[in-house]
């Protein structure tokens, strides 16, 4: 920081013309970067456990997720603005000398929204179209960390005797937000929602 | 030229491709607000291209700005200029961007905010309680209906409770009626449609939230619309046991809203989402505004300031061309052609200005051409001044020498060609030659008689000197005297030459005019002796004294006439080469044996060469030196006689150098310039050509020959004769060799 501002003091000294260009550039920072927020939670997203079973020949995961909305996200969500917010889990086929290649990949998406006429937060699972509703936002998100029994894939898909690693992650997804929203969540960090990628080795 | 038009069309296809994007892009992202699947896909894409652009645009503009700068610090020329068109540029360009910038945001910001302003939210929220009343009215009712079933239910004591529960609910608008009991499981059910789904578990709050409450032993809670439903209400009473103790059960009810209400308030509903979501969406959709507008500004405005930058520079730099061209010009280079930036007024002065730059150069040229022939015209003039053998000398009004040839040098005893620039009058003064000749000069020129011409006589050490002057004015800048040009020859010899010539026609018809009574006069004299002799006659003796007198002074008339025809005559030489020492000594020989002895001295320098010359002639010519020198010296009782000969290595030829002299009285003064004439003596005897026929002599030789008086008394006659015998020096040759003259003297 010091050699920055001694660096900015020096360029100045040397040519009045200087500031101007700072300046300029200082507005462009400006206006990149709107209101950078008051102390807000930023939120979290974080997958705890998971875990995968074989039941008659068919992957199911079993997860536990943490979800805690951004102050952003939860009044958005309250205004009515639906999140959407997807689990997703990666087959990789481990090679040597070589990047892991995905094997198959599942997206789970759930719309979470809030019901003013009823004051209920609604769960809609994009996948199946089952709806359920909760009273307070607390129940919805604990709803949506347990994952039970999702089934993944046919063990036939999966070549045995390779070895496999699954990884998981879940996130808020901005791609459906309205049009000036999804611009603000360009430059706003407290919309990225997004868990570490989850990995374990199947058959474990 | 192909390159710079290739250059060229590359940038313009750059700027249109760069600008159809930009405004692309700009389109695009005005898509903004209206929420399109286009913009979502783009959106990353849109900013990136945005972003680039300004940095590419932001740095060439600094780029640009630093040039600027360096430029004016430096002093460049046209730089003043361009930085003011620059400012002035964007302060056009940018200032009225900047307001309409700063109206449009305000006005963005009002308007979105204005249109919020409207009591519409109130109106929703009214009607979403109004909806929300009308459904509690509906969840009172059922639930009252499910208490008073719940009573009853806990009122009969039928074993049959499931069928009781059928009953009642066939009795009731319930959909589905359900008794839990401990640990939630369930009792009894009784549905509309038994195939539906599985009651209970989605109601898992609901039944919570009754075993919690301790207070109230109801609870009712509206289930949002499903796919194929409409609002339903869910009510769970504890049904109260008679017998204590007994487990608590729970009966659920659920109930089908009214199907009108239902649909308003699914409508009412909607409206109220979407409004709250625009309200929510109210900043960013004016932060996008104002994101979209500025960056519409931004790139406006860079691409305006690049756009003077561009202008200024294509506008300065054939001014800047033209400042340099004419620094060019005024340094003296006329090569300079400017390139022609276009068909405008610059354009028109770019062309006038190599127009005149070519003819500056052509000017240029034929001047050089001319002062170069002028040049060579003075070399070869100062060529043929150098050669000739007349002296000229140029000077200032004030005496100064501007220019003198060599030959000029030669004739007045100084180099004047090292002391170009001094004064006449400082030269004159240590050099009497030089002195005498200006005194003639400063007589005219102080009449300010500039035009004169006068034969003027020097007197040196050497000898006399005569010299034909002519002087001119020459004319100087605004009629003023420029200075004076005085040319001058030495016709010393050639008046000697003259003389010489005279002498030699006098002697020849005096010879031929006296020889010719005197045979007659010797022959009678003779004859008159013969015949009388004999004869006593008393006068016997007196004829022949007479008759011998007669005879006698004949014979010496002859020979006087003789020497005097000699003289005159011009026999062939007869050169050949032979060593003059031998020869001087073999006629200093013939002088030694005389009565009373002669003191000669021969003082020979042995490293002489052999001389190319007629023997006979110098040995005439010794014999009359010595002889000279011997009358001169007739009544003297100490006679002592000289001769010496020196070997000189000259500039021209190599000579020879004799010297013979004397210790006798000398030359008179008076004569002393014109011994060598013919009958110039100071003798009382001899004839007077003794001198003149060795000049005569030593002349057709090619040699030259001096006279004058030692300083201890006596005479000295030095003769300079040239090894090689190519005779005949003439006298400008002579006149070119002052070396040879200070020699003599």
């Amino acid at each position: 920081m010091y050699v920055a501002v001694a660096t900015l003091v020096e360029l100045c000294r040397r040519s009045p013309s200087a500031p101007v260009i700072i300046l300029m550039l200082c507005a462009l920072c400006l206006v990149a970067s709107p209101a950078r927020a008051q102390e807000e939670d930023p939120g979290r997203f974080e997958v705890r456990s998971a875990s995968v079973e074989l039941d008659e020949g068919i992957y199911y995961l079993n997860a536990w997720l943490e979800y805690r909305l951004s102050s952003g996200a939860r009044e958005a969500l309250e205004s009515g603005v639906p999140l959407t917010i997807e689990i997703e889990v990666e087959f990789l086929r481990s090679r040597r000398f070589w990047l892991d290649a995905a094997e198959a990949s599942l997206l789970q998406a759930y719309e979470l929204q809030y019901h003013a006429l009823s004051e209920r937060y609604l769960v809609l699972n994009s996948n199946v179209g089952e709806q359920n509703s909760f009273a307070n936002l607390f129940s919805a998100l604990n709803f949506l960390g347990r994952v039970n029994a999702l089934p993944l894939i046919d063990e036939a898909l999966l070549e045995a005797g390779e070895s496999y690693q699954i990884r998981l992650r879940t996130s808020l997804s901005t791609e459906d937000f309205p049009g000036p929203l999804r611009l603000l969540t360009f430059w706003r960090r407290d919309w990225s929602l997004r868990s570490e990628w989850y990995e374990w080795p199947l058959g474990d | 030229m192909a390159i710079g038009r290739l250059k060229r069309v590359a940038y313009i296809a750059a700027l249109i491709f760069g600008t159809l994007l930009w405004l692309t892009v700009l389109l695009l992202f005005s898509q903004v607000a209206q929420n399109s699947e286009e913009f979502a896909r783009l959106q990353p894409w849109i900013l990136l291209i945005n972003i680039v652009g300004i940095a590419v645009l932001l740095l060439l503009i600094i780029g640009n700005f630093f040039h600027l700068i360096r430029d004016y610090r430096r002093h460049v020329p046209g730089a003043r200029l361009k930085a003011r068109m620059m400012i002035m540029l964007v302060v056009l360009t940018v200032s009225p961007l900047l307001i309409v910038y700063t109206f449009a945001v305000q006005f963005i910001n009002r308007g979105i905010d204005s249109w919020f302003d409207v009591d519409v939210a109130q109106g929703l929220d009214n009607a979403l309680e109004l909806s929300q009343t009308a459904i509690d009215l509906q969840m009172i009712e059922h639930l009252r209906e499910l208490e008073a079933m719940a009573q009853q239910l806990a009122a009969s004591g039928r074993a049959d409770i499931v069928g009781e529960l059928g009953d009642l609910r066939r009795s009731t608008e319930a959909l589905e009626l359900t008794i839990y009991g401990a640990n939630n499981q369930i009792l009894a059910t009784s549905s509309m449609n038994p195939e539906a789904a599985v009651p209970g578990s989605a109601r898992d709050d609901l039944i919570f939230q009754l075993r919690q409450g301790d207070a109230q032993d109801c609870c009712v809670t509206l289930e949002p619309p499903q796919s194929d439903r409409g609002y339903e209400i869910f009510a769970a009473v504890n049904m109260i046991s008679s017998v204590p103790a007994a487990e608590v059960r729970v009966l659920q009810g659920r109930f089908g809203v009214d199907p009108r209400i239902s649909e308003l308030a699914n409508l009412v509903q909607d409206s109220v989402g979407q409004y709250s979501e625009l309200s929510y969406l109210r900043n960013a959709l004016k932060y996008s505004f104002t994101l979209t507008l500025s960056l519409v500004l931004l790139i406006t405005m860079l691409a305006a300031v690049y756009g003077a930058f561009f202008s200024a520079r294509r506008l300065v730099v054939p001014i800047q061309q033209l400042m340099a061209g004419t620094r060019a010009v005024a340094r003296g280079d006329f090569e300079t052609v400017l390139p022609l930036p276009a068909r405008d007024e610059i354009g028109f002065l770019v062309n006038s200005f190599n127009d005149m730059t070519q003819r500056l150069s052509r000017a240029r040229e034929d001047a050089h051409q001319s002062q170069q022939d002028v040049e060579s015209e003075r070399k070869k003039l100062e060529i043929i001044l150098a050669r000739l053998s007349t002296g000229v000398v140029s000077l200032e009004p004030d005496l100064r020498i501007r220019t003198a040839n060599q030959a000029a040098g030669a004739i007045l005893g100084v180099d004047l060609d090292t002391h170009l620039g001094e004064s006449l009058v400082d030269l004159a003064a240590s050099r009497p030659l030089l002195s005498q000749f200006l005194t003639v000069a400063r007589s005219h020129l102080d009449r300010s008689d500039h035009e004169w011409r006068e034969q003027i006589v020097l007197r040196g050490d050497v000898g006399r000197r005569v010299l034909m002057c002519a002087c001119t004015a020459l004319s100087g800048d605004d009629e003023d005297l420029g200075g004076y040009v005085i040319v001058f020859d030495d016709i010393t010899a050639l008046l000697q030459a003259q003389r010489d010539a005279a002498w030699g026609e006098v002697a020849r018809r005096l010879a031929h005019e006296i020889k010719n009574p005197l045979t007659p006069i010797q022959l009678s004299a003779e004859r008159l002796r013969r015949r009388y002799l004999h004869d006593d006659l008393e006068d016997t003796e007196l004829l022949d004294r007479s008759t011998h007198t007669i005879i006698q002074q004949v014979e010496a008339m002859k020979d006087m006439v003789n020497a005097f025809s000699e003289y005159a005559r011009a026999p062939d030489i007869d050169i050949s080469r032979f060593d003059l020492n031998e020869l001087i000594r073999e006629v200093a020989e013939l002088y030694l044996h005389r009565e009373p002895p002669l003191a000669l001295t021969l003082d020979l320098d042995p490293g002489l060469p052999a001389v190319e010359a007629d023997p006979g002639r110098i040995r005439q010519l010794l014999h009359n030196l010595i002889r000279n020198a011997l009358e001169a010296m007739e009544h003297q009782r100490d006679e002592r006689l000289a001769i010496a000969t020196r070997y000189r290595d000259g500039r021209q030829a190599d000579v020879v150098e004799i010297t013979v002299a004397d210790n006798g009285p000398g030359f008179a003064a008076e004569i002393v310039d014109q011994i060598f004439d013919p009958y110039v003596t100071s003798k009382r005897k001899g004839t007077g050509l003794g001198l003149a026929i060795v000049k005569k002599l030593v002349e057709e030789h090619g040699g030259q020959i001096s006279a004058q008086n030692a300083e201890r008394g006596g005479a000295v006659i030095s003769i300079l004769l040239p090894i090689s015998g190519e005779a005949g020096d003439s006298p400008a040759h002579t006149a070119g060799r002052p070396d040879k003259r200070r020699q003599h003297a």
